[in-house]
């Protein structure tokens, strides 16, 4: 298993407190991302009602 | 010996020395720090310092340091050697001067030496006064001298033995164990010393050796602070080979080795004049600056820390550095509690203009380096930044007690967690349904809804809020990060419901991510959960079914269908007529042995070639061996030709990497669709394995088939065809209602389909499927759009693959 931030190959088991990462200071940067919304996912394409186009706004 | 002292002319003399040296048995402590290991190493360094000087001068290159077994220390150079002739003031040799004399020597003279290390100057005379007894010899104009002291007082006149090659200076001395309580020297402190000295004077050559052990060691960096700064970084991974600049600004001379590792914390080494400046001082702090100035510089200039309000700040620049910093000055100022402060207000402005200017170049030079540097100082903002966050979360006020649960939360009465169950439901309606359809006594709902942010006009970010992400934490009872307790997880049950749509899975795998990675304890415990809602209601009469998926739906179809009609297969003799479960089986493997072909055709492979290869590969004449040559792929080119009888499909073998062939075919009229090529990777495929297994088991039903339906017969041609009529007549009089999200459901609904503990499937998230979590979850974070997309739609929906 690799540690998800810095990809350093890490202990999985319970044996390492800060799995799956390889060390607190990656859990750290991971869970700042999480609390500053740093991880997005693209939304669904044509799943939302999309804004009309300027060339269909026009009368 | 000692009584005749006063005979030999020394006396007076003697008297006044006495009176300077004795200052210095009464208080050593002044002078080299304390009478503990410390102090007695101390000795050492001082005569030490002495030839390091005469090296820093540039006339001494070796050094040699000897622990004798009766724990004298004897410490040799090849120096110019001590001047033994009558010093003009004090009408005295000056040997004996330096020797004798508090704060005399070379030292304070800037002719003689440039700059010099030796703390402050005391030098000498202090290690001798402190010394039972003490010699030297000097080399120097093709002569030997020699004298003697004990306790500071000269026991010989400077005495000169008679020609003598080579030059330099030794000192024997053995520490008094009336000063020291303990006068045993360590090998490692000295060895230690000594190599830093070494590092420290690129070239100079110090050995040394242990008589008591036998243990010697020569230290020799040519490299000088260069190999210092790799040595200090060994263990670490590093981001780039050493950076090194030398410059003289304003008579100080200042040297320095940078480099930056994988590690988290720094080492960083100063030395002012050889002194390891233990507590810093200006030319640390002209480091620092520079060094925080130099990499933002560079980040900016080059936009690396765009779309963050993160700012590097020196600890972030410093993170993983090894530095060593060497300055050398003429008039040295040490402050500090042990003297080990450099004062010199000056140098710090010298020091950071050099540094500023030489990494600065380093950095331009070598923007792949650079950015390296600058990625790491980012992680380690990006890092502080996100202790920040934690700490503030788990800081504010009772915000993660549960005794201040959050609103959205609709909680259960149950306290015991091995009871209570957390229903984490995407979409505010669906969250409304699950709150009206629970058991309250047992159920809590979290209704979550993401947060969607546009970032271009054609596109949108999902994410989770922060906000819920509090909630969330919260709900689950257990903290976070260093203060987690996962004996206070509230739910025993925390089970994630989400739309069957690709926003659903979306949320799910972001969901599923945060947990495996800040809660894995969750996952470990067996605590996690995938709620099953179902994805169709079909209703024939008053009958009403929940079905989980595509494939319950089928089964569902099949089994009416085959209730409702009879499959004659094949004509005359050979006619078998089928229903019930025969009928059932065969429809089933029908429709999977198409499912195959439909899935090769997505990769762009020929229905019939395919076919014409499985049919091959039932009867071994085509096999692995017929991609290994040329040949034999040319030979199974012409069988698939053959049994395809398409005239229009052009057939041409190419080699592959790893001593293969493929066939590609291709249109020969219309370029249109894409060729179909026929390698090993498509005769090992799973699907093409299906078609041969499905194939053999399916020989016995040959068209044409015979459908009878309430007396009616149709006559069908094909397997798959008559496969699907049986699907049509079991959906008649079904109505079949799709779910697209949980909201479609009423709270009965959702309560009996998906939530009731009676009727429900809950999928439970094993820990093995974290890997797999991870690598779905990447490929949604990944920069590239269109292969994501495509990942997306064909993985999304897939929430099985978690449960291996």
């Amino acid at each position: 298993m690799r540690c998800p931030i810095c990809k350093k190959p890490t202990d999985g088991s319970a044996a390492n407190r800060w799995r799956p990462f390889c060390c607190e200071r990656c859990r750290l940067i991971d869970f700042g991302r999480w609390m500053g919304e740093d991880y997005r996912a693209p939304d669904a394409p044509g799943e939302r009602v999309r804004e009309p186009r300027p060339a269909d706004r026009k009368d | 010996m000692s009584g005749r002292s006063g005979n030999d002319g020394y006396s007076a003399e003697s008297i006044r020395v006495l009176e300077g040296l004795e200052a210095v048995r009464k208080r050593p402590g002044m002078y080299i720090g304390d009478t503990a290991e410390r102090g007695l190493h101390h000795l050492v360094t001082e005569i030490v310092d002495n030839s390091v000087d005469e090296a820093l001068a540039g006339y001494c290159t070796e050094i040699g340091v000897t622990i004798e077994s009766d724990d004298r220390v004897s410490v040799e150079d090849n120096g110019r050697g001590i001047p033994v002739e009558v010093h003009s003031s004090e009408k005295r040799s000056a040997l004996e001067v330096v020797h004798t004399v508090l704060h005399a020597g070379g030292k304070f003279d800037r002719g003689a030496y440039r700059v010099s290390g030796g703390l402050h100057g005391v030098g000498a005379s202090v290690v001798n006064a402190l010394s039972q007894e003490f010699e030297v010899e000097v080399r120097r104009d093709g002569r030997l001298y020699y004298q003697r002291y004990e306790r500071g007082v000269p026991k010989t006149k400077v005495e000169d033995r008679g020609p003598s090659a080579g030059r330099g200076t030794r000192t024997v001395f053995c520490p008094d164990p009336a000063i020291f309580p303990e006068v045993s020297f360590k090998y490692e402190v000295i060895a230690r010393y000594l190599r830093e000295m070494a590092y420290l004077n690129a070239g100079l050559r110090v050995r040394l050796s242990d008589e008591r052990s036998g243990r010697r060691e020569e230290f020799h960096y040519p490299g000088g602070i260069r190999e210092f700064a790799r040595a200090l970084g060994q263990g670490s991974e590093a981001l780039h080979d050493v950076i090194y600049f030398h410059g003289v600004r304003e008579g100080v001379d200042i040297e320095c080795a940078l480099q930056w590792t994988d590690a988290l914390h720094e080492v960083v080494f100063t030395y002012a004049n050889n002194i390891h400046t233990i507590e810093g001082g200006t030319h640390l702090s002209g480091l620092k600056s520079a060094l925080t100035r130099a990499v933002n510089a560079y980040a900016a200039r080059n936009n690396l820390v765009k779309g963050k309000e993160l700012k590097l700040e020196g600890d972030d620049t410093r993170e993983g550095l090894v530095a060593v910093l060497s300055v050398k000055l003429p008039e040295p100022q040490y402050e500090g509690q042990t003297k080990t402060k450099l004062g010199n207000s000056e140098v710090e402005g010298l020091v950071a203009a050099l540094v500023n200017e030489k990494l600065g170049e380093y950095l331009e030079k070598h923007p792949g380096e650079a950015r390296r540097i600058v990625a790491h100082a980012v992680e380690a903002a990006a890092a502080r930044e996100a202790a920040r966050r934690a700490k503030e979360l788990v800081r504010r006020k009772g915000a993660l007690d549960s005794g201040a649960l959050p609103g959205k939360l609709a909680d259960c009465q149950e306290r015991d967690p091995a009871r209570s169950e957390l229903f984490i439901v995407e979409g505010d309606s669906a969250g409304g349904s699950a709150k009206q359809g629970r058991d309250r006594r047992t159920q809590a709902i979290l209704p979550l809804r993401g947060k969607i942010l546009n970032v271009e006009r054609a596109r949108i970010d999902k994410m989770l809020s922060s906000a819920e992400l509090r909630t969330l934490i919260t709900a689950l009872g257990m903290g976070v990060g260093e203060d987690k307790d996962a004996g206070k997880l509230r739910y025993h049950t925390v089970v994630i419901m989400t739309d069957a749509d690709v926003d659903g899975s979306h949320i799910r795998t972001l969901l599923l991510t945060f947990f495996f990675r800040q809660f894995p304890e969750l996952v470990e415990g067996g605590h996690l959960y995938i709620a099953q809602p179902p994805l169709f209601r079909a209703r024939k009469g008053r009958q009403e079914r929940y079905l989980k998926d595509e494939a319950a739906l089928e089964e569902y179809l099949t089994d009416l269908g085959v209730e409702a009609v009879t499959l004659v297969a094949g004509k005359g003799a050979a006619a078998r007529e089928l229903k019930g479960a025969p009928l059932k089986a065969m429809v089933r493997k029908a429709l999977h042995y198409e499912r195959m072909f439909e899935a090769l055709e997505r990769r762009s492979k020929e229905r019939a070639v395919v076919a014409a290869l499985a049919g091959l590969a039932a009867q071994r004449r085509a096999t692995a061996e017929s991609f290994r040559s040329e040949k034999a792929a040319n030979e199974l080119a012409l069988l698939i030709a053959k049994e395809v009888r398409r005239p229009e499909l052009v057939a041409r073998v190419e080699a592959e990497s790893g001593a293969a062939y493929r066939i590609v075919f291709h249109q020969a009229r219309n370029g249109a669709t894409a060729p179909t090529a026929v390698d090993l990777a498509l005769f090992h495929c799973g699907e093409l394995r299906e078609i041969r297994r499905l194939g053999a088991e399916l020989e016995g039903f040959k068209p044409p088939f015979a459908l009878k339906s309430g007396g009616v017969e149709r006559t069908i041609e094909s397997l798959k065809e008559a496969a699907e009529a049986v699907l049509e007549a079991g959906q008649k009089g079904v109505e079949i209602q799709r779910y697209k999200g949980l909201g479609e459901m009423n709270p009965e609904q959702l309560w009996e389909t998906t939530m009731n503990p009676e009727a429900r499937t809950l999928l439970r998230v094993q820990v093995g499927s974290q890997e797999e979590a991870e690598a779905i979850f990447q490929r949604l974070m990944g920069e590239l759009v269109e292969p994501r997309r495509q990942f997306i739609e064909e993985n999304a929906l897939n929430v099985r693959n978690l449960d291996i």
